[in-house]
């Protein structure tokens, strides 16, 4: 059985709304009334829809708190974003402040609205640069956001999953992936109480990008790594937690013992007059990581040399 | 009468919201105010409802955030989810407009069940506590389900047990054709909960019916039995069964390691007293 896609609504007039919401239904959409705009990030967390639409005819200021919240979280970035604006300041939006993935002007022509909302969902799938699985943002804006942090005080660290691919063979991808989506959750939350300056990437596969204040960096990677290391207690059986290893075969078919998953984080500070282009700071990554791989169980690894 | 069971279990599927204690809340939203509150304090304080925990454990496994069946305990649940969406959480918490005894009682008792399921599990040397006293918090959720869900049922059952001084497991068969374990254990396969969670739910007054977790669910089952003759809380009758066959056998118990248990209990259930006279001071 399908599922039907679900709209969340706000709608400041609710005799209107009534109407939008029953031509919504009839489109065969779902309707989550948003009446509560205090609550409504709240209820977006534990409902989350496919699509959102607000009204911006009034209490302008509420919702462009609520719209840039929505759309700072990764979680929501992939979930479109309909703004229905009134012909008088649709010709003077600061779309800046209001960063809407489309809009609608009032009053509502409704083959209109469908065809913006069935277009939305479509575009999110086409272009969004995020990783599907974990909706962290990929290369391109891993790329930029390592340029714009060139020289500023702050640190791009790579991470990686120590002995992912043995795991990957052994327990199945389903579960793999839900490690990548457990480390990328754990990195975007441990980065994002610190504000505009970080960011949390995912390159692919088990590597991952973040960027941290530079005095607060090490704190967040110890931090990441100790909430890592309680949640491998949930993707392992109690007798490997005990024994600290599980047996698989190895490429060549030998039996061999494997380590219970840890991460390597190579640590890069941007101070570093060095790191003077996006290369670099790859390379030097590349390098750090084979230090931070090592030792056994997780590990970050700090870039001292200066050349 | 099969009717009935039928409306509850359909009626499982869209409960999305079970009422906290205002006290909780309030707590919590001090934690959510300060950003340097820790995940530790707040999973301290979200550990102690069971129905802010199933609430946080049914986000973390649902398929929105992409691990179903996997997450067991309100902390990494935390890890997994951030303060933000806690944030949320307790924005759209609804809380009991009163603070009924019932309610208190009732919380109380899964609070004291979790805090000795812990301790239990500690004694007997299992490796994750957090699961156990998590199932053990979580264990009489079916109750909650019933007390909001189906009010005038609810009433009826409590009513027919101090009428005929019949347990309640009996008049709940009678009135409801299920009980508040089968009950909850709706509930949280609906929410995709673990089966580390889910049996021990299900089968806390008939261990003997476990199957991989009959050890969390004897545990579960003792814990129970013992904070409900130690007086602790009110789960809803104040008949209290003996420990069953099933449990002393699987858990290996002895006279001699129920007596040490049960001397622990005023120690153990101490904390969690005050922190019960601190919530409902507000």
């Amino acid at each position: 059985m399908s599922q039907k896609l679900r709209i969340a609504l706000d709608h400041r007039n609710p005799e209107e709304m009534e109407i939008l919401q029953l031509r919504l239904q009839g489109k065969g959409y779902q309707v989550i009334p948003l009446n509560l705009l205090k609550n409504a990030i709240g209820l977006l967390y534990l409902d989350p829809p496919d699509l959102v639409i607000v009204d911006l005819s009034t209490e302008i200021a509420i919702l462009q708190t609520f719209i840039q919240d929505l759309k700072r979280e990764s979680y929501f970035t992939p979930v479109p974003l309909i703004g229905l604006i009134p012909e008088v300041i649709a010709d003077r939006m600061e779309w800046e402040k209001f960063p809407l993935d489309d809009f609608i002007r009032l009053p509502i022509v409704y083959a209109e609205l469908f065809n913006r909302i069935a277009l939305s969902l479509e575009r999110m799938k086409r272009v969004f640069d995020n990783n599907p699985l974990t909706r962290l943002p990929g290369n391109t804006s891993i790329q930029r956001a390592i340029q714009l942090a060139l020289g500023q005080e702050v640190a791009v660290c790579y991470l990686d999953i120590n002995d992912f691919k043995p795991y990957n063979d052994v327990y199945g991808f389903a579960r793999g992936d839900e490690v990548i989506n457990m480390v990328a959750r754990i990195i975007s939350n441990a980065v994002k109480p610190y504000g505009e300056k970080c960011f949390a990437g995912h390159i692919g596969g088990d590597d991952f990008v973040f960027i941290t204040p530079l005095d607060e960096s090490e704190k967040i990677c110890q931090k990441i790594i100790d909430h890592f290391n309680m949640i491998v207690s949930d993707l392992f059986g109690e007798e490997e937690k005990s024994k600290r290893f599980y047996i698989a075969k190895n490429r060549k078919g030998e039996i061999e013992k494997i380590p219970l998953l840890g991460l390597a984080i190579a640590v890069i500070p941007m101070t570093n007059p060095v790191m003077n282009h996006y290369g670099k700071v790859a390379e030097s990554a590349a390098s750090l990581k084979k230090l931070a791989k090592r030792s056994n169980g997780s590990r970050y690894v700090v870039e001292r040399r200066s050349s | 009468m099969g009717n009935k069971r039928e409306e509850i279990h359909r009626a499982i599927s869209n409960v999305s919201n079970l009422p906290t204690l205002p006290g909780v809340i309030s707590k919590l939203n001090s934690l959510v105010e300060n950003d340097r509150s820790s995940i530790d304090q707040m999973s301290h304080v979200i550990s102690s409802d069971q129905t802010l925990s199933a609430r946080v454990l049914k986000l973390v496994n649902s398929p929105f955030y992409g691990f179903p069946g996997r997450v067991s305990t309100v902390s990494h649940a935390l890890i997994l989810l951030g303060v933000n969406v806690v944030k949320g959480l307790t924005l759209s918490a609804s809380i009991f407009e009163l603070m009924e005894k019932q309610a208190v009682g009732l919380w109380e008792h899964s609070l004291g069940t979790a805090v000795i399921a812990r301790f239990i599990a500690k004694e007997l040397g299992h490796p994750d506590l957090d699961s156990v006293s998590t199932a053990a918090l979580l264990h009489d959720i079916g109750r909650v389900v019933l007390k909001v869900m189906f009010v005038e049922d609810y009433q009826k059952i409590q009513t027919l047990i101090s009428a005929r001084d019949a347990t309640m497991l009996e008049v709940e068969q009678e009135v409801l054709n299920t009980d508040h374990a089968e009950i909850g254990s709706w509930l949280a396969r609906a929410w995709n909960l673990p089966e580390k969670l889910i049996e021990p739910i299900a089968f806390h007054h008939s261990v003997e019916r476990a199957k991989e977790q009959k050890t969390v669910a004897s545990i579960v089952h003792l814990s129970d039995v013992l904070v409900k003759g130690y007086g602790f809380g009110f789960s809803g009758d104040e008949f209290v069964s003996s420990i069953q066959q099933a449990a002393w056998e699987h858990l290996s118990l002895t006279d001699e390691k129920v007596e040490k248990i049960v001397s622990a209990l005023e120690m153990e259930l101490m904390d969690a007293r005050s922190f019960s006279f601190e919530v409902q001071a507000g």
